[in-house]
């Protein structure tokens, strides 16, 4: 077999791959478009601001509505000591 | 014109070198793709969670209004409702109390969440979002699937929480939020007004915040500076606010470990570098023979182009092909650390990687073209050899 055909089948196997994981993602989006009415209700019904993603401090459970200055209220320039925290940008200035 | 025979054919030359130098053009290729991998991931979770928190949060309230003392936020009176009264547009205001509670025990951190679902918009479909059980009444929580594990212990129907003066406070489970939600509710306790108060210590007429529900849209931004006006003591946070929190914060932590991913992406270029341009004795004779054949300058170019090609793609699709799979199948589990930090609860991350072509590109570029390009010159130099160099 010649090498140029060799490389040609291993595309080939990672393409058959790619498709699998392609409609894998189309599966995944069917499941979220039925899942977004619940979701939906449940943010507006309990009028929910923010992801329940990293809950270690307040700031980075409601970094929406967040008190402006906990992330440095120890001292000013206070170094963040939460790990996650350190991952976040000051929240976006309100009027 | 170049035949696609010609080029065929010095492809299965390109790979049959690559072969006879099988060691290091693997060890190329794993860390060639290992970096890919890295970089995709990282872009993959973070989109993925931007638009999660984009799809999800076009329902958050129109208009939060909190109470600002000294710089800080504090408990906003119930009395302040009547003084928006006179604001045309205004549909509804819910007051809400909410906080945290620490559980000593588990070390974890819950949200306490206490309104009236009535007066919110879709409050009375809000059953269709809990799994068993109804909404809560006196006395009644409802619990996120991560509390629920924890607190009622999975099969507790009563358990009770301390309020500030450490006196207990007992709650019947009413019911558990649905799996789906968790990305919203994982940590939440959700009951009515009056018993999150007495939680909380809070006097009756006060609340946390209240929620702002406008009749017409487009009047929101008009609607939040009026109330800004009418009470200067506090913040309003309209949706679109919130949304662009969530841009930023994202937008923030894909920069930030963009960057750390692209010193990765530099040590790469370097060792690639490194590889490409140090000629063995073997490659010197072997250009040296396919020269004295007849082979041009050109004809070598080609070769090692094709040579970065394939080494270049094959580890960009493989790599990238993973990081879809550690994504969308193993919930990013190597920046899920990073991600969650210390928190004891958190959501299973069910993350539907967002594959966008500007991005694939944007990353093909990152990674393919500076390793074309550190390549070239090495390559140049290969195909520059005078003939007999290595014979003699």
């Amino acid at each position: 077999m010649r090498p140029s055909l060799m490389l040609l089948v291993f595309l080939g196997l990672l393409a058959l791959t790619d498709g699998a994981l392609f409609l894998h993602h189309h599966q995944q989006g069917i499941r979220s478009a039925a899942e977004a009415d619940v979701m939906k209700i449940t943010v507006a019904g309990l009028g929910l601001t923010d992801l329940s993603l990293a809950t270690e401090a307040r700031y980075t459970r409601h970094p929406a509505v967040t008190d402006l200055v906990v992330p440095v209220m120890d001292h000013p320039g206070a170094i963040e000591h939460f790990p996650s925290g350190s991952f976040w940008a000051s929240p976006v200035s309100h009027p | 014109m170049i035949s696609f025979a010609r080029q065929l054919n010095l492809i299965d030359y390109s790979l049959s070198s690559l072969w006879r130098r099988r060691g290091k053009s693997l060890g190329v290729m794993v860390v060639f793709a290992g970096v890919i991998f890295l970089l995709a991931s990282f872009q993959m979770t973070t989109r993925a969670l931007t638009d999660a928190a984009a799809d999800l949060l076009a329902y958050a309230p129109e208009i939060t209004i909190q109470k600002m003392t000294a710089g800080r936020q504090e408990s906003i009176p119930l009395e302040y409702q009547e003084k928006l009264s006179s604001i045309w547009g205004i549909r509804a205001i819910t007051p809400r109390v909410w906080g945290y509670y620490f559980n000593e025990i588990s070390g974890a951190n819950y949200t306490i969440l206490g309104l009236d679902p009535h007066s919110m918009p879709l409050g009375d479909q809000l059953g269709q979002a809990i799994d068993t059980g109804a909404l809560p009444e006196a006395h009644e929580v409802v619990l996120g699937q991560g509390v629920n594990a924890e607190v009622a212990g999975g099969d507790k129907s009563i358990f009770s929480l301390f309020r500030p003066d450490l006196s207990l406070k007992a709650f019947a489970l009413a019911g558990t939020f649905k799996a789906e939600t968790n990305l919203l509710t994982y940590d939440t306790l959700f009951m009515n007004l009056d018993d999150a108060r007495d939680l909380f210590a809070m006097a009756e007429d006060m609340a946390t915040d209240l929620c702002v529900t406008v009749a017409n849209p487009s009047e929101v931004s008009t609607i939040a500076k009026k109330i800004a006006a009418l009470l200067p003591d506090t913040r309003v946070v309209t949706r679109q606010q919130v949304q662009k929190t969530y841009q930023a914060v994202f937008g923030w932590r894909s920069g930030f470990a963009s960057i750390c991913l692209l010193t990765a992406l530099a040590s790469f270029i370097i060792f690639a570098w490194d590889k490409a341009s140090g000629l063995t004795p073997e490659e010197r004779k072997e250009i040296s023979v396919l020269k004295i054949i007849g082979w041009q300058t050109s004809d070598v170019l080609v070769l090692r182009f094709w040579e970065g090609v394939i080494v270049s793609l094959v580890s960009f699709v493989v790599g990238y092909t993973l990081a879809y799979i550690h994504v969308s199948f193993f919930e990013a589990s190597l920046f899920r650390p990073i991600l969650l930090g210390w928190s004891v609860l958190h959501p299973a991350l069910r993350l539907r990687p967002s594959v966008e072509l500007g991005e694939t590109l944007l990353i093909l570029c990152l990674t393919v073209v500076p390793y074309l390009a550190a390549t070239v010159i090495p390559a140049w130099r290969a195909a520059i050899i005078p003939a007999d160099s290595a014979l003699n």
